[in-house]
């Protein structure tokens, strides 16, 4: 697995990972899998990677 | 860049005199054969609530495996869908084995090497016209097509979204190949589906369209014949016809017809339940995932390609396959058909070996279990190398003598508590292609493997394995001495 980073979603406050270096510092919009709202990674209330 | 033009098929002459090769047919013997692996629920459930995979956990919780079919599904849009959702299908070898024609009991060793026969061998597919392919008994195109109306499953709590998970055909624009790859994709809109792959054979073939800057056809065969699936978990080297192994495996040539979508250019299977054909887009990508993947863990959300719907087809009265994806449906299936590929590349340079093995504990793909009844020390070493390069999912291999029953993980187990010192006898390797979805890795595509040597050595004395003589054994008559009532106690 490559790299990961957790991440809140600022909507419904759920957490997910994502793909490191496919999202991480870039500006693909992340897509919640609970709530669906797609939103830019500076959004989020938490980041852990 | 042109599709390639279909040589090889042939139009349908011999097939007539086959058995039916369908999923209905499959479902029925086996409802007549073995009533105890096939469960209906008869109420509704909402597949993209989690309810057809709840009750798959449930039963998984109580060590049951059963083939699956809900008879009332609901469709994504929320009424009835027209479509019986199953699942489950592959979650013994047992009913493995039945799809390839072999008897339960056949569901070991025999399974394997049935597949590593069958694999050496190609038939070339038939072509039959359109009019004649049930999968066409419906068509819809463009506007017509909602994927709304199918009962696509969510399988587990933080994936992205529903998900067709069954198997996306592509085709090699350089040798017209076909190749079929087990690939998750995500329900996007009624429309749009996202696709993810690793980089494998389908992925080479997309990036060949992506860089010609063209669209790369694909054709998601969501229900056949449990052999189709089988077969197109071949390992064969790319560029290989993934239909010609279909048929080989299957025992018969495979039904194609032209797809709705780009006609001859592009064949799908005839006989299928349904196709969903599409493009992937060149150049576009969205998030996609995650999704709870085969080693059992969710493989996070990536940036990924898009497939854009033009049609679907099926039968009249279609049903709705499904894999559980990282559960026993998945690893089993995953599982045999690389046994057999491996038996053969590794009988080749160490023909004493007995048995190749990929436990479900390894999730039917990372640990290997290989017997081999040892003549020099170094063979284990070689058998387990062979087994590493051929199949870039394994990771541990274990080699164990004869006198061990490679489908019995306890013995194996035994064997390397009892004929293994770490210090001789494991070896590690490191940087080699691994995969990525496995979440120990620390690298994208780089893993480390292991071989663990757990055979007796040949050079010096070694202590035997305690037995009863098998003499006395053979002789003992349970029922003459306990009872068959005692023995119907404790379940014998």
């Amino acid at each position: 697995m490559a790299r990961i980073f957790w991440v809140v979603c600022p909507g419904c406050k759920e957490r997910f990972y994502a793909h490191y270096e496919d999202f991480r510092h870039k500006p693909w919009k992340l897509r919640c899998p609970f709530c669906e709202l797609e939103f830019a990674q500076e959004e989020s209330p938490r980041i852990d990677e | 860049m042109a599709l390639a033009r279909v040589e090889k098929p042939r139009p349908d002459t011999a097939s007539a005199a086959a058995p039916e090769f369908s999923f209905r047919r499959y479902l029925e013997d086996l409802e007549r054969d073995s009533p105890a692996d096939v469960i209906h629920v008869k109420q509704a459930i909402n597949p993209s609530a989690f309810e057809a995979t709840a009750v798959l956990q449930r039963l998984e919780e109580c060590n049951r495996y059963p083939l699956v079919m809900f008879d009332r599904p609901l469709a994504l849009n929320g009424k009835p869908s027209a479509f019986p959702l199953v699942s489950n299908v592959y979650a013994t070898r047992e009913r493995c084995a039945r799809a390839l024609g072999l008897r339960p009991e056949q569901a070991y060793q025999a399974l394997g090497m049935e597949y590593a026969r069958r694999e050496e061998r190609r038939i070339a597919p038939v072509v039959i016209d359109q009019s004649a392919a049930q999968v066409r008994n419906v068509v819809r195109r463009g506007e017509q097509v909602d994927l709304r109306e199918l009962p696509i499953v969510r399988h587990h709590r933080m994936d992205g979204g529903p998900y067709v998970d069954m198997t996306p055909v592509m085709r090699d624009p350089d040798s017209g190949a076909y190749n079929i790859a087990f690939l998750r994709n995500q329900y996007k809109g009624p429309r749009k589906l996202g696709i993810h792959m690793s980089p494998r054979h389908n992925w080479q073939i997309a990036r060949k369209y992506e860089e010609a800057g063209r669209p790369t056809p694909v054709a998601i065969v969501v229900g056949h014949h449990p052999a189709f699936y089988i077969g197109a978990l071949n390992v064969s080297a790319f560029g290989e016809d993934d239909y010609e192994v279909v048929g080989s495996i299957a025992g018969q040539p495979l039904r194609l017809t032209p797809s709705e979508t780009w006609g001859a250019d592009f064949l799908v299977p005839a006989d299928a339940e349904m196709i969903i054909e599409g493009e992937i887009a060149p150049g576009v990508r969205e998030a996609e995932g995650p999704f709870g993947e085969f080693p059992g863990t969710y493989g996070p959300q990536r940036v990924r390609w898009v497939i854009n719907v033009t049609a679907v087809t099926h039968r009249r009265d279609a049903m709705y396959q499904d894999i559980f994806v990282g559960h026993r449906d998945n690893w089993v299936l995953g599982a045999f058909p690389k046994e057999g590929s491996i038996f053969n590349r590794i009988k080749g340079v160490v023909p004493t070996v007995k048995a190749v093995h990929l436990p479900t504990s390894g999730v039917g793909r990372f640990h290997c279990y290989i017997s081999i009844d040892k003549k020099v020390d170094g063979e284990s070493k070689q058998a387990a190398l062979i087994a590493l390069g051929a199949c870039d999912f394994v990771k541990h291999v274990i080699v164990v003598d004869s006198d061990v029953d490679v489908f019995r993980e306890e013995e194996v187990l035994w064997a390397i508590a009892t004929r293994v010192q770490a210090d001789q006898d494991v070896d590690i390797i490191r940087n080699v292609k691994g995969a990525t979805l496995d979440p120990s890795q620390t690298d994208d595509i780089l893993t480390a493997k292991m071989i663990i040597d757990a055979t007796r050595p040949v050079r010096r004395p070694f202590e035997v394995r305690i037995d009863v003589p098998r003499d006395v054994v053979a002789r003992t008559d349970l029922e003459k001495l306990i009872g068959r009532e005692q023995l119907a106690r404790i379940g014998l």
